[in-house]
């Protein structure tokens, strides 16, 4: 018994640690500067949802090739080769869900999903999981910014 | 309708599967319908830390289409079910996990809870398990680098479109150099929902003949409260303190004594 007791005593080490902060601090920090506010402002919040994703640039086409929305304004040649390629291929392999092609430059990588055509370019590949979020996202963004210039044609008219 | 909630934390070693398990057997223990799915195809234990490693049926067979969702479930202590991944690597290679999704929504109308026993890091099988999930809950520990990955998570759980609910701060020992509770929910902008001491019972749990969780075996330890106290705030049921075995500080002392 008397054993225990001293090992119990024993056991207790003196605490010698103290708190990181400075490393509290930058923690803090960090989450600011991934903070995602969206404001009524469409392209703008195109911008948003590109630091968000990671991606450095994003098309949005119907399947003839015409853009529904770009990230950047030198979008046209993109939209055109990314929807022609993806029709070649699921007209080949229909049951592809994505296409990622490693280019010099980074990854191009088409994605559909409801009858829109998306084109992500970013420096490393995105899973489909992701391109399907970003997709989901922007067409969430599409029908917003949609239903704000209705009501803004019906206040004009 | 069940609650599918991912379990996560960036960083390794921080107690993701024992929280799985313990969770889950907690939320069981207020009649809950739980299953608990071991979405870490690469590095899966949470079958070893319930003590059910010989099953022949797992997610790996039925990601590849090889076996049907419903074969793989087991039944689990406590009345959970339980669906393993596969302890060999023959198949890791060849799994498709963003196939996960879809097995886990075939699922939710049978249970009130499903739990996802995330892998450490942010690759690929883990945004199959956030995505799967309505809900994530994050692990974390009292420690700046394991926070920063928690952070990480959180960041990547809600860019995949999972609702970040709350933070479990695991292995605390309450020295000073820790990372406090207002600190972690200051930084990572999220509610704790648990507070889980440095316990050795469950690490002793692992070296049993029977490995059984310590929710099971040990139900008046530190930890096992706590795992308790966490099922409650996510169901809302408040259990009385005295259900939750209490151990005073001389039962504590002599326990110590009796070994």
């Amino acid at each position: 018994m008397g054993k225990g007791f001293l090992k119990l005593f024993s056991s207790k080490k003196s605490d010698d640690t103290s708190k990181p902060v400075s490393q509290v601090e930058f923690l803090r920090d960090f989450l600011s500067k991934h903070n995602y506010v969206f404001s009524n402002d469409f392209q703008k919040n195109l911008e948003i949802l590109k630091r968000k994703h990671l991606v450095d640039s994003f098309v949005v086409t119907n399947f003839d090739g015409s853009i529904v929305a770009a990230s950047e304004d030198t979008s046209q040649s993109e939209a055109i080769m990314g929807t022609a390629m993806l029709s070649y291929i699921k007209s080949e392999l229909s049951d592809s869900e994505a296409v990622l092609i490693k280019r010099e430059e980074g990854w191009f990588m088409l994605f559909a999903l409801d009858k829109k055509v998306f084109i992500v370019r970013a420096g490393s590949e995105l899973a489909s999981i992701e391109l399907k979020s970003l997709a989901l996202e922007l067409s969430i963004l599409l029908e917003e910014n949609k239903e704000a210039l209705k009501k803004e044609r019906k206040i004009i008219g | 309708m069940a609650r599918v909630i991912a379990i996560a934390s960036g960083k390794g070693g921080t107690g993701k599967t024992t929280l799985t398990a313990n969770l889950g057997i907690c939320l069981a223990k207020l009649g809950k319908k739980v299953l608990l799915i071991d979405a870490d195809v690469a590095m899966a234990n949470l079958s070893l830390i319930l003590g059910m490693q010989s099953s022949p049926i797992t997610l790996h067979d039925v990601l590849l289409g090889e076996a049907q969702v419903h074969d793989s479930i087991y039944d689990g202590p406590q009345g959970i079910h339980f669906i393993p991944s596969g302890l060999s690597l023959d198949n890791y290679k060849r799994v498709d996990s963003e196939r996960l999704s879809g097995l886990v929504s075939e699922l939710t109308d049978n249970y009130d809870f499903i739990l996802l026993d995330a892998a450490a890091g942010i690759e690929k099988n883990v945004l199959s398990a956030l995505s799967s999930a309505q809900e994530t809950l994050l692990v974390t520990m009292p420690t700046s680098p394991a926070i920063a990955d928690a952070l990480k998570t959180k960041l990547v759980a809600q860019r995949l479109g999972s609702k970040v609910m709350g933070v479990v701060i695991n292995f605390v020992m309450g020295e000073k150099g820790e990372i406090s509770k207002q600190e972690a929910a200051g930084i990572l902008e999220l509610p704790v929902l648990g507070i889980v001491p440095f316990d050795a019972e469950v690490r002793k749990s692992f070296m049993q003949q029977k490995v059984a969780p310590v929710s099971l075996r040990k139900t008046s330890s530190d930890a096992a409260r706590e795992f308790q106290k966490i099922a409650s705030r996510l169901t809302g049921i408040k259990v009385a303190e005295s259900k939750i075995e209490n151990q005073g500080f001389f039962s504590k002392l002599f326990g110590k004594f009796k070994k």
